[in-house]
């Protein structure tokens, strides 16, 4: 039988065996999420010159959607068949990062064998932030560290906010200053007022309608654990200065068994029964939508975001009222997932890998490359207005890529009405952010992966209902933690703790 | 109309006596069935070697290790890929699966052969045909869509009902939070979408039946029930079987859309909603293990071909004309 | 027929159910019927109404303010949108014609008792019904062996067969055709697909249609194909070309602070859930016209019937 079968693949392996083709100059296939391209013909002929006659290479992008993305990259890694020389990647997609990065889906681009980084992409690591490589370490397949993935230099700094609707706050003789001193578990006065004052004419009114999911992190401080997927781990840190740990040390907790979550819970059980808060975000399929649609309308109090540098402009004007940012940090800081938001990797199947290299080094370092391939062609795509900055045509519609999906965005010119000195501005903001004390830690969740699939089956059960007030907390929070205790949390806790500690060299 | 069957069971005896089952016959018909055996050989049997991932820790298959060496150099993890199915938890899912399935069954079987049969009585034809257009709609429907429509009675701020029942002064029901009304909603939903598909599979099987058997029935003087009796349902018996058989053989895979998203994924519903295809979903996307996923499409592949197999005997043991092989 | 039932006017109704129990079929059958069909009033109601309707009441029968701006957004995609139209037609006729002719060509023996293969071939189709190698192994054979992808056949040949249509038009020839029937007709010495075509397909006529339906309908509504096979935008069918702005705008209506503060003021104005029923009516409608086609051949032989004394 097995004889048989090793026949048949063997047999498999010879028909799988794609001629390889020997063009000059090399073309490198890339894959990107996230694009609203349709017409990219203008912009390829002027690229594919520049690049042809720089570094000998033309490109054949496939401009993926938030749509497809997804499958066309999985398929694309499960198969192991030719298609894609470089592949986006992150630590939110189906071809997250880390746990592919780990399954040899892409080429270590610091290989000591191989140094592509080195050899190919000097400039490029000259030129980003040393901290944006640290946040790209990853385990390989082999379990050593390495570099993956060309981490994009973006909004790389977490900051999770309350997003406060100061018109409707000021309405109301409550001031900014009111919100931010009471704080989370002194909003009773404020959500009562403002509830009674907007229901006047009948209408039903929720002041409070934020992000389920994890809004938890918010009010406890608690960053993601990248790795931890599910969200079922929690670590402390200082929300006073996120850059040195917590009460409790580097320690990771069952999220859900701390005295920290229980008082959380049981605030917004209170909040939920003054009906503070929209039942529709607790309902797993209508959560994301209502939230928004609540920001959307200006149809709230206070919200949760998480925020971008210069993000109030963009939303007060959408919305039509004055939207302010409080900050639940000190400093917006500095962890793998807002640094693995977007990353170009270079696909264990490619035929090329030394001449993408040599791409992904001139996109993250030539203006050039890099705004003829986001703004598009000048003249055709967008203008320069006398104060520098880009006035983009109607032709951007039929070309628009997902700016922050491509790599250095501060190589780009200004957009209109953002001021000549934006990225100088935009780098110095980020540039005061702040590591976290355990960034560069990856939980590899394999060894405990049977734990996990039937705890996440468990946490889905409940912590939603729980973290936005919609069940009885004193029913439901002991059912919650006897089921975890059963599925086997204590070992998935233990088991990140022994990586943390040996990730710190205790 | 006895006649008339035992003519039809004298042709069927001399057919079986003559000689004319000769290798000629034999390889034309064998030529008609060429084209779909290539296809099912190269789509669907080809590709079952994917089925030993259920036992692997997969690979993934590289440059340096192209597929399919990648399967030899996978780790065999024996039945590790199956444990996380059996759980406290495994209980739930099994019976809402087993139970939603039997029960849907057989409504649906009741359901649709009788608005068949009543729409084959009809004398107004371009009423029959607008009913039956209209049963159809529901199958262009994704659940995704059902679930909105639903929605807009169930809100629990904006819902007609709920409104209603606000407007009334009376208690307001908080459908997400409350498992006790779904199955029901459940089960007329499943009803609603599917009758009309089954119900035209009903009414061509009985547009097919010879009107013969009829007018010899209606000479003999049966009347209208006598014939759906003697007539219709035993020259749909064949249809009736097969369907069953062959729902019989899903009754552990669920379908996934009506579970997930017509509760909107939420999560006090679990109870009642949580089905195999709904937590091999949750497994899979918060670990991304190809081989988990595999290892319960392939268990309930197994339970689904053990009981059509038993089905199959059963049916094969009673009449041997209607079983599927 | 009509002219013998209004001939003896005082007479009872030959054959018929009385007009008591034809009520009741009526009141029942419509009362159904009114369900399946209401919801899809529905989402034409909510593809026309207003996005800031939506935000403010949710879904309504009557929305606050109506717009046409999903059905723009829509049209939006210009020649991409024919295209596509223009791909979902081509696909569903030669898929459907292809596959009807390889599942009544597999069906037919299969249900002839005298031939020999019989059970094993019924055992073939019948075993890829229950047990499959997953999307990856199957898209890995397709791919690299068959070199499907940015071509038609992909889109077309991974649906070809369908074990279950076998199995029903089996069951078709099982129901309608009498044995007696390919006796006479192989005494006569026709060769079996003389046979099968003269003789018994016209006898068959309403499985046929029947099958035909269930595939085009199948080939309709297919988009998982192009999004496994096809990345080319020129093939993409009507299905998926919709259902990929639609997932587009959802995603960025949803995520609008992870895209950056530059296009998140673009996002807003997106019609993303009126679109999605917009969509809905974009892809029923052409199907939904093109059902009584099928349904002359499903339906017709009962007015014959019903009414034959």
């Amino acid at each position: 039988m097995k004889k048989f079968l090793a026949l048949i693949l063997a047999a498999m392996m010879l028909l799988s065996l794609v001629p390889a083709m020997a063009d000059s100059p090399v073309e490198i296939t890339i894959l990107l999420e996230g694009n609203n391209v349709t017409d990219d013909a203008a912009v390829l002929e002027k690229l594919n010159a520049y690049l042809n006659e720089k570094i000998g290479v033309t490109i054949v992008p496939t401009w993926g959607t938030w749509g497809n993305f997804d499958q066309t990259a999985q398929n694309a890694v499960n198969s192991g068949r030719y298609e894609y020389d470089i592949l986006f990647t992150c630590s939110w997609t189906a071809n997250e990062y880390a746990p592919y990065a780990k399954k040899d889906a892409y080429i270590r681009l610091d290989d000591p064998d191989d140094n592509l980084l080195e050899k190919y992409g000097a400039e490029l690591k000259a030129v980003l932030p040393e901290l944006l490589f640290e946040g790209a370490m990853t385990e390989g397949p082999d379990g050593e560290k390495g570099i993956y993935a060309v981490p994009g230099f973006k909004d790389f700094a977490t900051m999770n906010t309350w997003d406060v609707n100061v018109t409707l706050l000021e309405k109301y003789g409550y001031t900014l200053e009111d919100v931010e001193k009471a704080g989370f578990y002194g909003w009773n006065d404020i959500f009562a007022t403002v509830k009674a004052g907007e229901e006047k004419d009948g209408k039903v009114f929720y002041p409070f309608i934020f992000e389920g999911a994890v809004v938890e992190r918010y009010v406890t401080g608690t960053p993601i654990i990248t790795g931890d997927a599910n969200g079922l781990l929690s670590y402390y840190m200082n929300t006073e200065d996120v850059s040195t740990p917590g009460a409790y040390g580097n320690v990771i907790f069952n999220k859900y068994a701390t005295p920290e979550f229980e008082k959380f819970a049981r605030q917004m059980r209170e909040y939920y029964l003054a009906g503070y808060i929209d039942p529709a975000i607790a309902i797993g399929e209508t959560a994301t939508d209502t939230w928004r649609n609540a920001q959307n309308t200006a149809n709230y109090l206070i919200s949760s975001e998480v925020s971008l540098y210069g993000y109030e402009f963009t939303t007060s004007e959408q919305r039509g009222i004055q939207v302010a940012y409080v900050m639940t940090t000190d400093a917006p800081y500095i962890d793998n997932t807002s640094v693995q938001g977007a990353m170009m990797a270079i696909s264990s199947n490619s035929e090329h890998p030394v001449e993408a290299m040599k791409f992904l080094n001139l996109l993250n370092t030539d203006p050039y490359v890099m705004t003829l391939m986001n703004y598009g062609v000048e003249g055709i795509h967008y203008n320069l207005n006398d104060a520098g900055e880009v006035e983009f045509t109607d032709a951007r519609s039929t070309y628009s890529p997902w700016t922050n999906g491509l790599g250095n965005v501060t190589l780009l010119p200004p957009q209109k009405g953002q001021g000549a000195d934006f990225q100088k501005r935009f780098a110095e903001f980020y540039g005061n952010s702040k590591k976290l004390p355990i960034y560069g830690f990856t939980f590899d969740s394999k060894p405990v992966e049977i734990e996990i699939a039937q705890i996440a089956n468990i946490k889905e059960a409940y912590a939603l209902s729980l973290c936005t007030g919609a069940v009885d907390v004193d029913e439901k929070l002991p059912e919650f933690l006897s089921k975890l205790e059963g599925a086997g949390m204590q070992k998935v806790v233990d088991e990140a703790n022994a990586q943390l500690k040996a990730f710190l060299g205790e | 109309m006895s006649t008339m069957q035992s003519k039809a069971r004298q042709a069927e005896l001399r057919m079986r006596r003559t000689p004319s089952a000769s290798r000629k016959k034999t390889f034309w018909l064998t030529t008609m069935m060429l084209p779909a055996t290539i296809w099912l050989l190269l789509i669907r049997y080809l590709p079952m070697f994917g089925i030993v991932m259920s036992f692997l820790d997969y690979r993934l298959p590289t440059r340096k290790i192209p597929f399919p060496s990648n399967l030899l150099k996978s780790t065999w993890v024996g039945l590790k890929n199956f444990q996380f199915l059996f759980t406290s938890e495994s209980v739930t899912m099994i019976r809402n699966t087993i139970g939603y399935n039997a029960l849907w069954i057989v409504l649906g079987l009741l359901i649709s052969v009788t608005f068949a049969i009543m729409m084959s009585e009809l004398t107004k034809k371009f009423l029959a045909k607008t009913y039956q257009t209209m049963m159809f709609f529901p199958y262009f429907l994704s659940w995704v869509v059902v679930s909105y429509f639903l929605f807009a009675f169930l809100d629990p701020t904006n819902g007609m009902i709920v409104r209603a029942q606000r407007a009334a002064g009376g208690d307001v029901i908080d459908w997400y939070n409350s498992p006790a009304y779904w199955p029901y909603i459940l089960t007329i939903c499943s009803i609603w979408k599917n009758t009309g598909y089954s119900t035209v599979l009903y009414l061509s099987a009985i547009t097919g039946i010879d009107r013969t058997y009829y007018e010899a029935a209606s000479v003999d003087g049966a009347t209208k029930w006598q014939q759906v009796v003697h007539v219709t349902l035993p020259q749909l018996k064949p249809m009736i079987t097969i369907l069953l058989i062959m729902n019989v053989g899903k009754i552990f895979n669920a379908d996934f859309g009506l579970f997930w998203s017509v509760p909107m994924n939420s999560a006090p519903l679990f109870p009642v909603t949580q089905v195999v295809d709904t937590y091999v979903y949750r497994a899979y996307t918060s670990t991304g293990n190809v081989g988990m996923s595999t290892a319960a499409g392939f268990l309930q592949n197994l339970v689904g071909f053990i009981c059509i197999m038993a089905a199959n005997t059963i049916v094969r043991k009673l009449d041997s004309d209607n079983s599927l092989f | 027929m009509t002219t013998a039932v209004k001939k003896r006017p005082g007479s009872f109704r030959l054959n018929m159910i009385s007009r008591k129990t034809e009520a009741v079929f009526h009141l029942i059958l419509g009362v159904f019927a009114l369900a399946c069909i209401i919801p899809f009033i529905f989402v034409i109601i909510i593809s026309f109404s207003s996005e800031d309707s939506i935000r403010q009441i949710g879904y309504s029968f009557t929305p606050t303010a109506w717009s046409t701006a999903a059905y723009t957004q829509v049209f939006s995609l210009g020649d991409a949108l024919w295209r596509s139209y223009f791909n979902s037609f081509f696909i569903t006729i030669v898929g459907t014609v292809l596959s009807v002719t390889m599942c009544v060509l597999y069906a037919y023996p299969l249900f002839r008792k005298d031939y020999k293969l019989r059970g094993f071939f019924s055992f073939l189709s019948f075993f890829t019904m229950i047990f499959g190698g997953g999307l990856i192994p199957t898209y890995i054979i397709c791919r690299n062996l068959l070199n499907l992808g940015n071509n038609y056949a992909a889109l077309i040949v991974p649906m070809l067969v369908s074990p279950f249509n076998i199995i029903i038009m089996r069951t078709f020839f099982q129901t309608s055709v009498p044995f007696d029937l390919i006796e006479a007709s192989t005494i006569d010495g026709s060769g079996e697909y003389t046979t099968l075509v003269r003789i018994i397909l016209p006898i068959v006529k309403p499985g046929i249609a029947t099958v035909a339906l269930l595939t085009s309908l199948a080939y309709w509504n297919e988009w998982f194909l192009c999004l496994l096979y096809v990345t080319k935008r020129d093939l993409y069918p009507l299905q998926y070309l919709l259902m990929e702005m639609q997932r587009n705008a959802e995603f960025l209506a949803r995520n609008s602070s992870m895209i950056g503060a530059s296009g998140a003021s673009a996002i807003a104005a997106l019609p993303s859930q009126t679109m999605r029923m917009a969509v809905v009516v974009f892809i029923v409608l052409p199907i939904a016209c093109a059902y009584p086609f099928f349904q002359r051949y499903v339906v017709a032989g009962l007015t014959i019937g019903s009414v034959k004394g």
